[in-house]
């Protein structure tokens, strides 16, 4: 299968500094990739390349065939502090949205599917709320609706559930799980949490910490789908998983292999059901 | 200007004279005769047989036996009535001083209106105002201080000359030298040394009268004491707070000053210089250009309200009208007491002087020719100037004699006449040393 | 608090009123003449005070309020161009306070858009905004009147002179802290420049710059009041300089609690508006 989306050997530079070059990496349709990695090691610039919000020094962005040249409606972003228009309802950031993806549809039409988005992820009651009177759940909430809303190609995640609570984290977490899967979404996230990443992702990148970061290694997600938070620790291959990451994030992070292929990276995945592939 | 043909039939430069009769004799009368006499004697020939064998007066007096050569000639003086004006509704700004009185009582006791005009008078805020708004044309006529049309000619003052003529001379004397009452001891000018002045305008004739004076006394106008231009009803209360001496200013303000026990008067004007000119009728030259016949009815208007006003029986009714809240905004007694002459003058006693102001409207063109020596004299022009020339361009000293002509006032000879000006003469033909900073040494 | 602290405080500043105004009250009537004895016929010419050696003395309150009610029991009478009553004076200033107003709303706006959005611009225009700002009414007014010639126009020009600037600035400030956020959200839905200006930025920027409008509004009022002074004809400002000329000090101060009130008025107004399109986060 041809990658749907292909990052093809991007490179951000900064003056005196430079966050990572040569960077290769792929996604699959209906596939939902985690980008695992330090702070400062270029995560969210890596996202905002995607996005289209920010240039590449080098290298480009394909997606479904097409060279990509600044933000798109097809690459919907979820931002990590919700970015809702406080002068707008719940239901008014969403129209907002629909207005944009579809600009001859008129003001009933767009009222309706925010409501229907809104219903989807659960608010059909806090519709007429302004973000100030909804808690930070709820409006990082109403940005899920206001991405999926617009039926985007790809859907990107920038930590999104980062500044929530633990309770509330989880919730979402379960949430984003099931709307992915439910609209067979072509998904990327930024995470530094771990088992949001082995809850949602069916690959993680590692990446190496900065300057000069590089994607370390991909880890193949095998653990069975339908995943919740309840069954996850259940799941046989998960501690591997889990301490294989962990021990990337608390040791090998900072390790430079002297020969390396950046179109080459080594991938591994648990071994309990597989053998390792090579 | 060129002269003009008097009715007299005699061509000289000035005036309308004493012998342009109304009833049709001179110019008018001659036009009639020669024309009845054709009448009688078409022929050329014949009449200059006649003519020498008898003489005209005898022809004439035969002819007028038969024919109502009388009649003729009153109708056509008649006809030289005054012609209907091109604009109707004028604006004349003002300040609200007594000054301005025939200005102003115009407006209520119908002299405006007798004229075939419809004069709006309107309340300006200052003298610059005045100035600037009367440049720029919103106002077809203003309230001026006397010196200010012959400043605006020469181009003093302003960006650059513009041609202004003063048609008539407002008021006479009406100003005063008033003191802070704290001052009553200091009578003798001498020890006024470090006091502070105020004047309304450089361009007055306060700011010439006050540095005269002071000259004659031995005291420096410029260095020995300070003057500035301080807007009337500012001056005081200017003297209430102790931020200056004294003034030199228009009344009703010296009234004024007494009524609220602030300061006493020192002197009147009058007492400098009786009959000095103050405020005029000022009009620019373009208007009367373009609006002839306006211009004269106005100007028979303001003549014949001033001449209404010099009446002392009639100062107590005009005092009424112009006290009002749309005129002059001051307390009646307080504008009585200026016009009537009958005042308090500060210091507990009340003095009667009638013609404390006067009302006379002709502009001499000698007072012109001072307020010229006195403005090079305090460095406000330095060129040099041929005073009679530019006198006689900016007073307007022809138009007004025939306006008071018209009213049956009696015009004087000439534009020119001696003044005496603090007990010295004053020779318009020989100004002399008066353009000289002479401080008298005390 | 058991008890409404706004009562309180109304109830507070009433009885400090109270207690001004009585000082003032009895103040004034101490402060007459010295009583000298004076003939009778001059006493008739002069003034209450002068007639007994003193000083006309500033007015009492209670003259102040006789005259207040006076000037409001017939506000709206015309006597002629010089003469009319105190409530057409306010509407002259307060039309060509709008007048004034608008203008500046007009060009400032959307030139502060373009400044907030351009730094370059931002820039290149600071000196000249950084240099014209502090320049006083007064000032402007004789350099109006000579070239525009119109005293009516002149005075307008005044107050679009001097009220521009703080809705200039304001709204340059607000346009350019919209957060950064908020604009990726537009171009990540491809809004397109004027979607975004009318329908982000210009919501986002709209409290800073109705803040800025409402000092705007309390300068222009500010303004009409000393340009009328020096202009004349029309107009609160020229009906005080015209008691000034009477020195009809209780008119003064009549004028002045008017001037202030309306100035209150006119700045409740605009803080209304900005409390309308005000957002929290």
């Amino acid at each position: 299968m041809t990658a749907y989306v292909s990052v093809e050997g991007i490179a951000r530079r900064y003056p005196g500094m430079t966050v990572f070059r040569d960077l290769w990496l792929e996604v699959r349709r209906g596939e939902f990739v985690c980008l695992v990695g330090h702070s400062g090691c270029g995560k969210t610039t890596v996202l905002n390349i995607l996005a289209g919000l920010d240039a590449p020094d080098d290298g480009a962005v394909i997606v479904d065939g097409q060279e990509i040249a600044g933000p798109s409606l097809e690459r919907a972003v979820i931002f990590q502090s919700h970015a809702l228009l406080p002068w707008l309802s719940a239901e008014g950031n969403v129209a907002f949205a629909l207005g944009c993806r579809h600009p001859a549809w008129s003001r009933v039409q767009r009222r309706e599917a925010a409501r229907e988005a809104l219903a989807r992820v659960g608010l059909a009651e806090a519709a007429q709320r302004r973000p100030a009177q909804l808690s930070g759940g709820m409006k990082q909430r109403v940005g899920i609706a206001r991405a999926l809303a617009i039926a985007p190609k790809m859907l990107l995640m920038d930590e999104p559930f980062s500044a929530l609570d633990a309770l509330t984290r989880g919730a979402l977490q379960d949430e984003v799980a099931r709307l992915v899967a439910e609209a067979d979404q072509t998904a990327f996230m930024i995470t530094h949490d771990v088992d949001e990443a082995i809850l949602l992702a069916d690959r993680i990148l590692l990446m190496s910490n900065g300057p000069e970061a590089r994607i370390a290694e991909v880890v193949v997600n095998t653990l069975p789908r339908p995943r919740t938070r309840a069954n996850l620790h259940h799941l046989a291959g998960y501690h591997a998983l889990r301490d294989h990451i962990l021990d990337f994030l608390l040791s090998r992070s900072r390790v430079r292999p002297e020969r390396w292929d950046p179109r080459a990276i080594p991938s591994w995945r648990p071994t309990t059901t597989l053998p390792p592939t090579p | 200007m060129p002269p003009s043909r008097c009715a007299c039939g005699r061509a000289h430069e000035g005036l309308a004279c004493d012998a342009a009769p109304p009833d049709g004799t001179g110019l008018h009368g001659a036009a009639v005769e020669q024309a009845a006499l054709r009448a009688v004697l078409p022929r050329a020939a014949t009449r200059r047989v006649m003519l020498r064998r008898f003489g005209a007066a005898a022809l004439m007096a035969a002819i007028g036996e038969s024919l109502p050569l009388g009649a003729a000639r009153e109708a056509l003086a008649q006809a030289q009535a005054p012609a209907a004006p091109e604009k109707r509704q004028l604006k004349i700004g003002f300040i609200p001083i007594t000054c301005a009185t025939p200005i102003i009582m115009a407006h209520p006791m119908g002299f405006y209106a007798r004229h075939g005009l419809e004069v709006e008078v309107i309340r300006t805020a200052g003298w610059a105002v005045i100035r600037d708004k009367s440049i720029a044309r919103e106002y077809d006529a203003a309230h001026m201080l006397s010196p200010m049309p012959l400043a605006m000619s020469l181009g003093v003052g302003v960006a650059q000359p513009v041609p202004w003529a003063v048609a008539a001379i407002e008021n006479t004397n009406g100003q005063a030298i008033t003191l802070a009452t704290k001052h009553r001891e200091k009578r003798d000018p001498k020890s006024w040394r470090g006091f502070r002045f105020a004047v309304p305008f450089d361009f007055s004739m306060h700011s010439y009268l006050l540095r005269h004076y002071l000259a004659e006394h031995g005291v420096d106008p410029d260095r020995d004491v300070q003057i500035r231009a301080v807007p009337p009803p500012e001056m005081v209360a200017n003297l209430r707070a102790d931020n200056i001496d004294g003034f030199l200013g228009p009344d009703p303000f010296n009234q004024r000053a007494v009524f609220d026990g602030v300061g006493f008067i020192h002197v009147l004007t009058r007492e400098l210089w009786d009959g000095h000119p103050c405020c005029a009728f000022a009009v620019p030259r373009a208007m009367i250009a373009e609006a002839p016949n306006s211009f004269a009815a106005l100007l028979r208007a303001i003549v014949e309200a001033t001449a209404h006003a010099q009446k002392p029986e009639n100062r107590r009714e005009v005092a009424q009208a112009i006290a009002a809240q749309a005129y002059l905004n001051q307390p009646p007694t307080v504008v009585e007491q200026v016009l009537t002459g009958t005042y308090a003058d500060g210091l507990g006693r009340v003095q009667r002087v009638p013609d404390r102001i006067g009302f006379d409207p002709f502009p001499w063109h000698s007072m012109a020719i001072w307020i010229l020596t006195q403005m090079k004299r305090w460095g406000q022009v330095r060129q040099e100037l041929d005073y009679a020339q530019v006198a006689q361009q900016v007073f307007l000293a022809l138009d007004a004699g025939r306006a008071m002509r018209e009213q049956g006032l009696a015009v004087p000879d000439s534009t020119l006449r001696t003044h005496v000006i603090m007990g010295r003469s004053f020779d318009p033909a020989q100004p002399g040393d008066w353009a000289e900073r002479n401080i008298r040494a005390a | 608090m058991r008890h409404d602290p706004a009562w309180r405080a109304a109830l507070l500043s009433l009885l400090l009123l109270a207690v001004l105004l009585g000082g003032w009250e009895i103040a004034a009537r101490r402060g007459g003449g010295a009583g000298a004895a004076v003939d009778p016929d001059y006493a008739a010419l002069v003034g209450a005070a002068a007639a007994q050696g003193g000083q006309t003395p500033f007015p009492k309150p209670s003259d102040i309020a006789a005259r207040l009610w006076g000037l409001l029991r017939d506000p709206f009478y015309v006597r002629g161009p010089n003469d009319q009553g105190i409530g057409i004076q306010v509407a002259y200033s307060l039309l060509r306070v709008g007048t004034g107003f608008l203008l500046a709303a007009v060009v400032a706006i959307p030139l502060g858009f373009l400044i907030g959005m351009s730094p370059l611009l931002g820039a290149a225009l600071n000196p000249f905004i950084q240099v014209l700002r502090p320049v006083s009414p007064l000032a402007w007014m004789p350099l109006a009147l000579y070239t525009i010639k119109d005293s009516a126009v002149s005075s307008i020009f005044v107050i679009f002179i001097c009220s521009v600037w703080p809705m200039l600035l304001n709204t340059a400030f607000g346009v350019a802290s919209v957060r950064r956020e908020w604009l990726n959200v537009a171009r990540t839905l491809e809004a397109g420049r004027l979607s975004t200006a009318l329908r982000v930025i210009l919501p986002a920027a709209a409290p800073t710059i109705l803040t800025g409008a409402r000092i705007s509004i309390g300068i222009a009022w500010l303004v009409i009041v000393a340009a009328e002074m020096l202009v004349g004809g029309t107009g609160i400002g020229y009906w005080v300089w015209n008691q000034w000329n009477n020195l009809s000090l209780a008119d003064i101060v009549i004028a002045i609690l008017l001037i202030g009130a309306v100035g209150l008025l006119l700045d409740r107004a605009l803080g209304a508006l900005a409390r309308a399109v005000a957002w929290q986060e």
